[in-house]
């Protein structure tokens, strides 16, 4: 047995309990380094003891993912959580991995700034899960996903060397582009402890509008409608059916958000309000318009037994929510759907067990052929046991392949969780 | 995969940080080439050791001719003189070969046919790079893509264009503007440079700031890899599962293979702009609007700055009306839908008056506003007219640090007795000192050499970049210690072993030329599932 004990303080480690589980998978030892030195020697030491490790921040993304093939140590790193360098003028900040986004906002917050990334879940998802899930939410629209806004990252890799790829500017080419590999990767390439984000003003005021529309083909019209006018939308969803709690039932809306200065907005609203009455909807003003965000962003963790996650082109969006819908009542179902509109990003909550592998079986192959995916962000362990959770990464699995053996030659960095069985 | 790992374990491989571990058996090696790495100084090629001695074997043109047809492969030495380097010209090495294929499955076959003698080559697009990474280095053959020329798909609903690596940035612009959209990197060579080359290099423009630069504009690329197999990665889908390995393709210089087509994103042409050139005494003063600008919360399309020297050179060449004892000129750039936009500009404009603006002229119209963007964009031909020869450096420093990069430079300028004119994306805290030098003195040269090395250090200790948009290239090679250290150079190395193996996408580039050997694990390509 290691004795993780000695790493990291016999205080900071503990034997797994059900609430630590990855993905089902209920760890031997839980660690919670204090430092980077400290998560060094844990990485030393699971690699030489061919231990599997995952790394984790507040457990709050887990269960995306394939479940690991083992899970021997489960290291936290919420014991690195400070904001170490927020440079407002130069619009970077420098945050340690185990730090929560509700607490990185609140500091950027003070200088009138965001980290315009807005998954569900603030308060319990760290940067590290952030990057390392490569979550997102309705701001992508507009301001991109965890790869536009990365600009530095310091990570532990297999031999316990600490790697430095990127830097603390906005704009550098030196070297590749290494943070680039760590994004999305599930903690399968090295322990991410430090990261640099580009950072941007706070938009002085945000509002929504919800258009009410009869099905998602329509709705999801009218949000390239949006996309194509003059008002620049802050972020753009579509609801299908029961997609939207204060929604209008059986059918589907837009809904629009708008940011920026009084007058922008003003006029942005005046603009989808004319785009809604040429296409014979109506269109309801939303008060706390960063509150509905919120709740639409929090889609992915609402109670369901299964959210899966379509990726198709913007102009297909309306015609995929269809074909969801369809799928689904075959398999005497609903699917309650939500789309980053303008992403051609679509969720899917399924809440029958037995529907899940029918569901991904009927739609993946459509998808996957037209360059798209479907994966299963989220479901019970033994849901996923079913089926595949990712789907085919395309012809850059052999190269994928030789990544993570180039990177984890000894295999014991979240064995199983990723893309081909990574 | 345990079975697998098994069967690899053991399959070591000395790997050279230059990813030069094929060099010496391989044809086309070049003489002096293992004597080099004299300590950190920049070198001409020949100064390198690097004496080339044509190898390539008679029958090997004649099959790369079969390939890419009689007027595809050029090896005449007169004709090889326009392949001997790129923008940046302190350097040149001529190929042995050129070869120009009409398609991507054209580059696959070239390469195969390296593949199997073991040669290197070195990716070209237009030449218009500013670090020397297509300068052959030990790569006798140049797989140049001017002739993957065409645009092959418009998606206008989904915003999306598929262009082969020859198809030259700005004709992407220009061949969905009357759809009101636009590819939004904008590097001041896009008239020639293609989007191969813009790929490779990782481009970025005076339009960063609030677009990003190429990275944030490619959703997928067909890359050929250095044995010939063509594999494509994302695609104009986002979210596709797996490694972002379209990311780490941008910016790797040419060193994972050759970049044969790509899905780019493009965005909505801005409804309106607000163009301001705003005179001021002094770089500092100029700067300190930038920070105010910032710091206001507005987030301009672009935010240049010129110092005195480009100021005197711009109007001397144009007669635009510039005061030539301004100390700097900001040219700010706001966009987005109109509304608003006249509320943005006031508040820059107050913002600038704060920081003591001597004079601040605005675009009343597009004609106007090509006027003024005419100061920036000429600057480097206005500065053409000063010296014989001009380097443009290319360095990043945290934008609050520019007045300091500035005095630095100044204090470079005189230790190195040069002429060195600004011209910077001060919005991004990207600097471009331009050194002036005339390229028959010997020792001015070395001097530029130095002065640039200096420039760099300088930006390393500001907690910056070596650079922001140019690449390392062979002109950098020597500083990336100031950096990197050895465990993140070994990171990349491993990295690039992956694409290749053996080191023979565009060898020399990137990685300093120390004489390090490390013993690193080459995985083999596995066979997909």
């Amino acid at each position: 047995m290691t004795d993780w004990g000695a790493l990291v303080g016999p205080a900071w480690a503990a034997p797994g309990r059900a609430d630590d589980a990855v993905d089902g998978v209920v760890p031997t030892s839980v660690v919670r380094p204090a430092g980077i030195e400290q998560v060094q020697a844990v990485v030393r030491a699971a690699v030489g003891d061919r231990r599997a490790l995952v790394p984790s921040g507040r457990g709050a993304h887990l269960d995306v993912g394939a479940p690991p093939a083992r899970v021997d140590v489960l290291v936290r790193l919420d014991r690195l959580a400070r904001v170490i360098d927020h440079q407002a003028a130069d619009m970077t900040v420098t945050v340690e991995t185990g730090c929560s986004l509700a607490c990185l906002g609140a500091a950027l917050a003070a200088a009138g700034q965001w980290l315009p990334l807005d998954p569900p879940r603030p308060e319990e998802t760290t940067v590290g899960g952030l990057i390392a899930a490569d979550l997102s939410g309705p701001l992508r629209a507009s301001q991109g996903t965890v790869r536009d806004l990365l600009i530095g990252l310091r990570v532990v890799g297999a031999d316990g060397a600490v790697v430095t790829g990127g830097g603390r500017v906005v704009k550098n080419v030196a070297g590749y582009d290494l943070p680039k590999l760590h994004v999305g990767a599930l903690g399968t390439v090295g322990v991410i402890v430090e990261a640099t984000f580009k950072v941007r003003p706070r938009p002085a005021a945000e509002e929504a509008i919800v258009v009410a529309c009869r099905t998602a083909r329509e709705a999801a019209d009218a949000a390239l409608a949006v996309r194509d006018s003059d008002v620049a939308p802050l972020w753009l969803e579509v609801a299908g059916a029961g997609g939207l709690a204060e929604g209008p039932g059986e059918g589907a809306a837009l809904v629009v958000g708008l940011g920026g200065i009084a007058e922008e907005i003003a006029e942005a609203r005046a603009c989808v309000q004319r785009i809604a009455e040429s296409l014979r909807l109506r269109a309801a003003m939303v008060s706390g318009g960063t509150a509905l965000r919120a709740r639409l962003g929090a889609f992915p963790v609402e109670p369901a037994v299964a959210v899966l996650k379509a990726a198709t082109l913007p102009a297909e969006v309306g015609a995929v929510m269809e074909r969801i819908a369809a799928a689904a009542r075959e398999q005497g179902t609903a699917a309650r759907c939500l789309a980053h509109a303008s992403s051609g990003v679509i969720r899917a909550a399924i809440t029958e067990p037995a529907a899940v592998a029918p569901l991904v079986q009927a739609l993946r192959p459509t998808l996957e052929r037209a360059g798209g995916s479907l994966t299963i962000e989220r479901a019970a362990p033994t849901v996923k046991r079913g089926v595949e959770v990712w789907g085919d990464p395309g012809p850059g699995l052999p190269l994928m392949r030789s990544v993570k053996a180039a990177f984890d030659p000894s295999g014991v960095f979240a064995p199983g969780r990723y893309v081909g069985g990574l | 995969m345990a079975h697998e790992r098994r069967r690899h374990r053991g399959q070591h491989a000395r790997v050279n940080l230059g990813g030069t571990g094929a060099e010496q058996d391989a044809p086309g090696r070049c003489e002096g080439a293992r004597d080099r790495g004299h300590g950190g100084a920049l070198y001409t090629s020949e100064d390198r050791g690097y004496k080339s001695v044509p190898v390539l074997p008679t029958a090997l043109v004649a099959r790369l001719r079969a390939v890419v047809g009689a007027d595809g492969v050029i090896d005449r030495p007169e004709a090889l003189l326009v392949y001997e380097c790129d923008g940046y010209t302190l350097e040149r090495a001529a190929p042995e070969v050129v070869v120009l294929p009409r398609t991507p499955a054209e580059v696959g076959a070239v390469l195969r046919i390296l593949a199997a003698v073991q040669v290197a080559f070195v990716p070209r697009g237009a030449g218009t790079g500013l670090s020397g990474g297509t300068l052959p280095i030990a790569a006798p053959v140049m797989i140049c893509t001017s002739r993957l020329d065409r645009i092959e798909t418009i998606d206008v609903p989904n915003r999306r264009i598929v262009a082969q690596a020859g198809v030259v940035n700005q004709w992407v612009s220009t061949a969905v503007r009357a759809h009101g959209l636009c590819y939004a990197p904008d590097p001041s060579s896009q008239p020639a440079c293609t989007i191969g080359g813009n790929v490779a290099e990782n481009s970025g423009g005076p339009h960063t700031l609030k677009y990003g630069v190429t990275t944030n504009h490619v959703l997928g690329v067909e890359l050929a890899l250095p044995s010939g197999e063509l594999v494509a990665l994302g695609g104009a889908v986002e979210d596709r599962p797996g490694y972002d390995l379209v990311g780490l393709v941008v910016g790797a210089e040419g060193t994972f293979g050759v970049v044969t087509r790509a899905t780019l994103r493009l965005v909505r042409l801005p409804a309106a702009h607000r163009t301001l050139l705003a005179v001021f005494d002094s770089v500092d003063a100029a700067s300190e609007a930038v920070s105010g600008i910032i710091g206001a919360g507005i987030v301009p399309a672009a935010l240049e700055m010129m110092d005195r020297l480009i100021i005197q050179a711009v109007e001397a060449a144009f007669k635009i009306g510039l005061p030539t004892d301004a100390g700097a000129v900001l040219l700010i750039e706001i966009d987005g839908p109109a509304a608003g936009l006249d509320e943005h500009a006031a508040r820059a404009t107050a913002v600038c008056r704060t920081s003591g603006v001597r004079e601040i002229r605005v675009a009343r119209d597009e004609t106007e506003r090509a006027a003024l963007w005419k100061c920036r964009k000429r600057a480097f031909g206005a500065v053409g007219r000063l010296a014989p020869n001009y380097c443009t450096q290319d360095g990043v420093v945290p934008r609050t640090r520019v007045p300091e990069i500035v005095r630095i430079i100044a204090e470079v300028a005189d230790r190195h007795r040069l002429r060195i004119a600004n011209v910077f994306h001060a919005g991004d805290g990207n600097i471009h000192p331009i050194l002036l030098f005339d390229e028959r003195d010997r020792d001015e040269v070395a001097r530029v050499r130095a002065a640039g090395r200096a420039i760099l250090e300088a930006c390393v200790a500001l907690g910056g970049s070596l650079t922001g948009e140019h690449g390392i290239g062979v002109e950098k090679v020597a500083e990336m210690p100031l950096l990197f250290t050895p465990a993140d150079l070994l990171a990349m190395a491993r990295l690039r072993a992956v694409f290749d193996p053996e080191g023979r996408a565009n060898p020399h580039k990137i990685f300093p030329d120390a004489k390090v050997c490390v013993e690193t694990r080459v995985p083999r390509r596995q066979a997909a599932v």
